[in-house]
C-alpha cells in the first residue's frame, strides 16, 4: 500500500467522522424545532424553561413536556432502530433492496400486536411488545425460507416479502373486521405515527430498542466478513450461522418494538442506509451508527413535515415515508437496472 | 397427449388436463349447488329443483333467484377472472409469487375506488377501473427500459404496491366511521348483496376478454421458458408482455369492481391448476376454474358464520397461507430455493 493510498483512508476516516458528528448536530436542532414548532408555537425562553425548570401550570410547558417530548422520542427510537435495523438487513443479505417492512417483519410484529390487543386483550405495550417480537420473527422466517435464505436475488426476496406482507394484512383486516371499536383504532394506528405516543409505553420499550442496538453493534463487526462471501468469511474464522442469527435477533427486536411503539413504518430502512453509505461506505461498524443518527433526524423531519399546515397538520410520518419510499425503491430499481444487483 | 384436427389447425390435448377441466367444471357447479340451497334459509333439493324450473313460492324463489344466484354468479366470474389474471402473470414473469395482487395491479384499482368514493360517494367501478388502468401504466412506463424486463417489473410493481397501499390506508383515515366500515369490508373483498348488475358486468367481460385469452394462451406457454427460447421461437417478447399485462390488469379490474381486491385468489389459483394439470403450460381453463371454485367456497364460508359477517376476502386469505407453504415445500424439495 503506497503512502497515498493510506492517507486517502486517514481522509476518509477523517471525514465520516466528521459527518457523524454534523449529523448529530442537525439532529439536535430538528429535535429543538419539533419541540417548538406546532400547533401552538413557543418560545425558545419557555422551552429551556420547560426542559430545565418545569412548571407544570404553564400551558406551553405542559404541551412540550406532556405531548411534544415523548412524540418526538417516539420519532427518534423509530427512526434510528429502522435505520440500523435496514443498514444490517441489506448487509446481512447483500441486498440493497432489503427494509423491514418489505421484508415481512413489520406486518408479522403487526399482526401480532393486532392479535394480542383484539384477540386477547392485551392493552399496554409491556404485554404485546413479546407477540410482536414472536411475528416479526415469524414473518422473517417466512419470508427468508420462502426467499430462499440469504442467497437468493432480491427481486425474489422482495417477492416472498411482499406475499407474506399481504397475507399477515388480510389476516390483519379480516381480524379488526370482527368489531366496529376494533376497526376504529386500526385505521389510524396502521397509517405509523407518533401521536400516541406516551411516556408510559416509551418507558416499557426502551429497554428493547437498548438491546436491539447492543446486539446490532456486536453483528455489525461480523457483517462485514460476511459481505466478502460466506466460503472467505469462514476462512477468516467468522462464524456465519451465528453471525446471521445475532443480526436477525437485532433486526427483529429493532423492527418489532417499532412496531410496537408507532405501528408499521417502512421504507425508512431502505432509504437511511443508502444515505448513510454515501458517506461512510461498507464498514457496517461506522455505516450502523451512522444509519440510526440518519434515520433519527429523517423520522423526526417527517413528523415535523407532517404537522406542519402544508399536509392539513395530520400527516402520520408513516404514510409520509411510504408515499416518498415507493418512488425511491423504483429509482433505486431503474439506477441499478433491476438486474445487476 | 392427443391431437385434435380442423383441417389445417390442430390443438394438442393432454388427457390429465381435460380430465381436470372437467373435474373442476363439475365442482363448481357442485359448490354453486350447495350455495344455492344452504343459508339462513336452508333450501332442500327438490325446492331447489322447483325454484329452478319457475314453480315455487315467491319466497324461496326471491331468496334463490334474487340474493344467492346473483351472489353465486359473480362469485364465479369474480373468481375466474382473478384466476386467468394470476396465472397469466405467473406464467409470464416465471415466477409462481408474482401474482397481479402481489406486484402493484389490485393496489391501482384500490386506491382508486377509494378516492372515487371519496370523492363522488359512488362510483366505484368507473374508480377502480381508472385507478387500475393508471397504476399499470404508470409501472409499466418506469419499468420501461428499452424492453419490459420481468425483474424490474415485478420490483417496480412491489415499490408501486406499497405506495398505493399507503394512499388507500390515508384515504381510509379521511373517510367518517360509517363510510371507512363499509369501505374496509369492501378493501377486504366482499360478495355480499351483488345483483344483476354485477353479473352482467363481470360475464359480458369475460365473454368479451375470452377470445384475446384463448389467442394468447398458445404464445404464453412458450413464453413460460427462457428469454432465448421465446426470442429464438420468433416471438416478440416485449409486445407479448405488453399484452399479457393489458389484459390481466382489465381482468383484475373487472374482478375488483365487483367483489372487492379477494386477496389470494390470484395468487393460489395458477399453482394448484398448473399441479392438477401437470400440463406445465398455462393451464388457463384450469387456473380459471379453480379461481371460481375458490372464492365460491371462501363466500360460502363467510355466509356459514351469519353473526360477525365477515367479507369474503378473510376466507380468500386463509386459502391462501397453506398454498404459500406448499409452494415453499415443493420448490425446497426440487432444491430451487
Amino acid at each position: 500500500m503506497t503512502a497515498e493510498v493510506i492517507l486517502n483512508h486517514r481522509a476518509m476516516d477523517d471525514r465520516r467522522a466528521l459527518v457523524l458528528l454534523a449529523s448529530c448536530a442537525v439532529l439536535v436542532l430538528l429535535c429543538l424545532l419539533a419541540l417548538r414548532l406546532g400547533y401552538r408555537p413557543v418560545s425558545w425562553a419557555d422551552l429551556a424553561r420547560a426542559l430545565t425548570a418545569y412548571d407544570p401550570t404553564d400551558p406551553d410547558q405542559i404541551v412540550i413536556r406532556e405531548l411534544r417530548l415523548p412524540r418526538l422520542a417516539g420519532a427518534l427510537l423509530s427512526g434510528a432502530g429502522l435505520g440500523i435495523a435496514g443498514a444490517l438487513i441489506q448487509g446481512m443479505t447483500r441486498n440493497p433492496l432489503a427494509d423491514p417492512g418489505l421484508l415481512g417483519i413489520n406486518a408479522g410484529a403487526a399482526a401480532g400486536v393486532i392479535g394480542a390487543t383484539f384477540l386477547l386483550g392485551m392493552g399496554s405495550p409491556t404485554q404485546y411488545v413479546w407477540t410482536a417480537l414472536g411475528g416479526g420473527a415469524l414473518g422473517s422466517a417466512l419470508v427468508f425460507a420462502l426467499g430462499g435464505g440469504a442467497q437468493a436475488s432480491p427481486a425474489r426476496l422482495l417477492l416472498a416479502g411482499a406475499a407474506i406482507s399481504a397475507f399477515f394484512f388480510a389476516m390483519i383486516r379480516g381480524l379488526v373486521l370482527m368489531s366496529r371499536q376494533s376497526l376504529e383504532t386500526y385505521r389510524f394506528w396502521i397509517l405509523g405515527g407518533f401521536e400516541n405516543v406516551t411516556a408510559e409505553s416509551l418507558a416499557a420499550l426502551w429497554p428493547f430498542f437498548l438491546a436491539g442496538a447492543l446486539v446490532a453493534l456486536a453483528a455489525a463487526a461480523l457483517i462485514d466478513a460476511l459481505a466478502l462471501g460466506e466460503d472467505t468469511a469462514r476462512g477468516l474464522g467468522v462464524n456465519v450461522g451465528g453471525a446471521k442469527l445475532l443480526a436477525g435477533l437485532a433486526i427483529v427486536l429493532l423492527a418489532s418494538s417499532t412496531v410496537a411503539l408507532a405501528g408499521p413504518i417502512a421504507f425508512v430502512g431502505l432509504i437511511v442506509p443508502h444515505m448513510a453509505r454515501a458517506v461512510v461506505r461498507n464498514d457496517m461498524l461506522w455505516l450502523a451508527p451512522c444509519a440510526g443518527v440518519f434515520g433519527a433526524a429523517l423520522m423526526v423531519l417527517a413528523d415535523l413535515a407532517g404537522r406542519s399546515p402544508l399536509f392539513g397538520g395530520t400527516m402520520q410520518a408513516g404514510v409520509l415515508s411510504a408515499l416518498i419510499g415507493g418512488p425511491v425503491l423504483i429509482w433505486l430499481v431503474r439506477r441499478t437496472g433491476g438486474r445487476k444487483l | 397427449m392427443q391431437a385434435f384436427q380442423f383441417g389445417p389447425v390442430s390443438i394438442p390435448l393432454h388427457r390429465r388436463a381435460v380430465t381436470m377441466v372437467l373435474g373442476l367444471s363439475f365442482l363448481v357447479v357442485l359448490v354453486a349447488l350447495a350455495a344455492l340451497s344452504l343459508g339462513s334459509y336452508p333450501i332442500d333439493t327438490a325446492g331447489l329443483w322447483q325454484t329452478l324450473t319457475g314453480r315455487a313460492d315467491p319466497i324461496p324463489a326471491m331468496i334463490v333467484l334474487d340474493h344467492r344466484l346473483p351472489r353465486i354468479l359473480t362469485a364465479i366470474g369474480a373468481g375466474a377472472a382473478l384466476g386467468l389474471a394470476g396465472a397469466m402473470v405467473q406464467t409470464m414473469l416465471r415466477n409462481p409469487l408474482a401474482s397481479p395482487d402481489i406486484i402493484g395491479f389490485t393496489a391501482g384499482a384500490n386506491a382508486g375506488a377509494l378516492l372515487a368514493v371519496l370523492l363522488t360517494g359512488g362510483m366505484i367501478l368507473t374508480g377502480a377501473l381508472t385507478g387500475g388502468a393508471l397504476a399499470a401504466c404508470a409501472v409499466i412506463a418506469l419499468a420501461w427500459r428499452g424492453g419490459l424486463d420481468t425483474q424490474r417489473l415485478i420490483l417496480v410493481g412491489i415499490g408501486a404496491s406499497l405506495s398505493l397501499g399507503a394512499t388507500a390506508d390515508l384515504l381510509l383515515s379521511f373517510t367518517d366511521e360509517n363510510t371507512a366500515a363499509d369501505m374496509a369490508r369492501w378493501l377486504t373483498g366482499t360478495l355480499h348483496a351483488r345483483g344483476p348488475a354485477d353479473v352482467a358486468l363481470i360475464w359480458g367481460g369475460l365473454a368479451l376478454l375470452a377470445p384475446a385469452t384463448a389467442w394468447l394462451g398458445f404464445p404464453l406457454g412458450r413464453m413460460a421458458f427462457s428469454d432465448d427460447i421465446g426470442v429464438g421461437l420468433g416471438l416478440p417478447m416485449t409486445r407479448l408482455r405488453l399484452a399479457v399485462t393489458g389484459l390481466a390488469i382489465i381482468l383484475v379490474a373487472l374482478a375488483v369492481s365487483v367483489a372487492g381486491p379477494l386477496p389470494f385468489v390470484a395468487f393460489v389459483s395458477g399453482p394448484i391448476a398448473r399441479r392438477l394439470t401437470r400440463s406445465g403450460g398455462p393451464a388457463l381453463a384450469a387456473a380459471a376454474l379453480t379461481g371460481a371454485t375458490v372464492t365460491l367456497g371462501a363466500d360460502l364460508a363467510a355466509r356459514a358464520i351469519p353473526v360477525v359477517r365477515l367479507p369474503a376476502g378473510v376466507f380468500t386469505a386463509m386459502i391462501g397461507a397453506p398454498v404459500l407453504v406448499w409452494l415453499l415445500w415443493i420448490e425446497a424439495r426440487k432444491g430451487r430455493l
